[in-house]
């Protein structure tokens, strides 16, 4: 296993002082080699998205270090990290390629430069020919490939993905995972995906990290010993059928509880 | 509008002045007190070429302009100020919520006392009546900033400048606009309130043809205060529109 590229070490998260306080996160250390793909599931409310937030340094952990390359995150490292949301939350007056150039803008690229950087984004992402399009004007599944090449477009080492299919359709979700996972190939970027879905997750990932119910502790660390490139038939498998199941074993009881 | 539909309301409005001028001239409408729209026309033409009128139009703009020039960054900015400091907000905020409903003529005769009659009272007026409609714009186009757009630009290290420049302007545009067309439609008519007492402007001149019973002048007028106050809101509104195309939905 290469050196850690993503370090999350003994991190705890409070929210509020005092004993009115909510505690999210609670210890937690995991160390994520370059290109690996994580996805990180848990019972809801159990601080998965803070997590990832912690990772985009939009916080800082209650205590504990998160480092990135060896450096403490302490602010968003916009050229080491990108983020998609659940929401492709793309400038509504942008058009698509300008949305993929923004990150670049903020950085003061020349202008032509970062439209071509957004331009080969967005063929990467299977948008070709719809760089003028203004948001409205493209569906949900379109929208977050927008996002995933504006989170893209910096080159960046990691990519942070919080439950960024859950609000699209079943069909476009798997279409969309199989998109994520060639890019990735082509990519190698180091992923970290938050998700409610067990089958998304295995199908996914290389790993499955399982956080307990609030406040977030890693109950499991699963690794996916599923052959690559994944494809459709595997999720009928049984070895995909004894991950699953193994996951959803912590799941079941921290929601009953 | 289709094209269709801007013909039928095209022939309305001919089918309303050839039936208002056929009532006329059959002696079934008082033309004393509503003059045929030909007479109407030609006095326009006759009042439009009078220098005096013309000054006094020229007054009116200029005191439009002025109210609407302090007004609109006063508005705005006091607008951001209660929307973003929460403090501030909880104490303005209701005053400004209940003086907002309250009709502003009520308080002409406290402006013509403190202002006397004059081009300051008229342009103080219209600030105060105009201001209102601009801090509820102001605090409207504040809160329709998606804070959504604020995280992700943030994820990509956007400074504080730049997430002014790049999110609030161009989410709160189209908002302002209204917000500045708004306030302008009510500018006009707070200085219009010159109808009650003035010694100058357009709204002086309509008062004294009506106290005369000049009605062709008194409509010939309304026409230019009328074409005048359409040609400014629709020029707003076409900003709007274009700066707004975003919002739009297919």
């Amino acid at each position: 296993m290469s050196r850690a590229l993503v370090a999350i070490r003994g991190v705890s998260q409070r929210f509020g002082a005092g004993p009115s306080g909510v505690a999210a996160l609670d210890s937690i250390s995991l160390e994520i080699p370059d290109a690996q793909f994580v996805a990180v599931v848990g019972p809801s409310g159990c601080g998965k998205s803070t997590l990832l937030s912690l990772v985009a340094g939009l916080r800082l952990p209650s205590s504990g270090t998160v480092l990135c390359d060896g450096e403490p995150i302490t602010a968003p490292m916009p050229r080491k990290v990108g983020m998609i949301f659940q929401e492709a939350n793309l400038l509504p007056w942008l058009s698509a390629v300008d949305n993929v150039a923004f990150p670049l803008k903020l950085r003061r690229v020349a202008k032509a430069e970062r439209l071509a950087a957004a331009r080969r984004m967005l063929e990467l992402t299977g948008l070709a020919g719809f760089e003028d399009r203004l948001p409205h004007q493209l569906s949900g599944g379109m929208k977050q490939r927008v996002a995933i090449a504006r989170g893209l477009v910096q080159n960046p080492a990691v990519l942070l993905m919080d439950e960024p299919f859950a609000s699209l359709d079943e069909q476009t979700r798997m279409v969309l995972g199989d998109e994520l996972l060639r890019i990735w190939s082509e990519t190698r970027k180091t992923v970290l995906f938050v998700t409610h879905s067990l089958n998304e997750a295995v199908y996914l990932a290389d790993r499955v990290v399982v956080l307990s119910a609030r406040p977030g502790r890693v109950v499991d660390d699963v690794l996916v010993d599923l052959p690559r490139p994944r494809n459709f038939a595997m999720a009928a498998s049984e070895r995909f059928g004894a991950l699953k199941d193994r996951i959803w074993q912590h799941i079941k009881s921290a929601e009953r509880a | 509008m289709r094209r269709h539909e801007r013909l039928i309301v095209a022939a309305a409005a001919l089918g309303l002045f050839a039936l208002w001028e056929t009532l006329v001239r059959a002696g079934r409408l008082d033309a004393s007190l509503a003059p045929a729209p030909s007479t109407v026309a030609e006095s326009l033409i006759r009042v439009a070429g009078r220098p005096e009128v013309l000054a006094s139009l020229w007054v009116t703009a200029w005191e439009v302009l002025a109210a609407f020039v302090v007004a609109l960054p006063v508005g705005l900015l006091l607008g951001f100020v209660l929307a973003e400091v929460p403090v501030l907000g909880a104490l303005f905020r209701p005053l400004v919520n209940f003086l907002f409903g309250v009709p502003k003529s009520i308080f002409l005769p406290v402006f013509i006392l403190v202002f006397g009659v004059s081009i300051p009272q008229k342009i103080a007026f219209g600030v105060f009546t105009t201001v209102f409609v601009l801090i509820m714009g102001g605090i409207a186009a504040v809160q329709s900033v998606p804070r959504e757009l604020i995280t992700v630009s943030r994820v990509y290290g956007a400074t504080r400048g730049q997430i002014i420049r790049e999110i609030y302007l161009p989410a709160m545009a189209p908002i302002l606009l209204e917000s500045a067309r708004l306030g302008m439609v009510f500018n006009i008519t707070a200085v219009l309130c010159e109808i009650y007492g003035a010694r100058d402007g357009i709204g002086y001149r309509i008062a004294a043809w009506g106290e005369n019973l000049q009605m062709p002048q008194l409509y010939a007028a309304l026409v230019i205060v009328a074409a005048a106050a359409v040609a400014v809101n629709e020029a707003l509104r076409a900003v709007e529109t274009r700066l707004g195309a975003w919002r739009q939905r297919t």
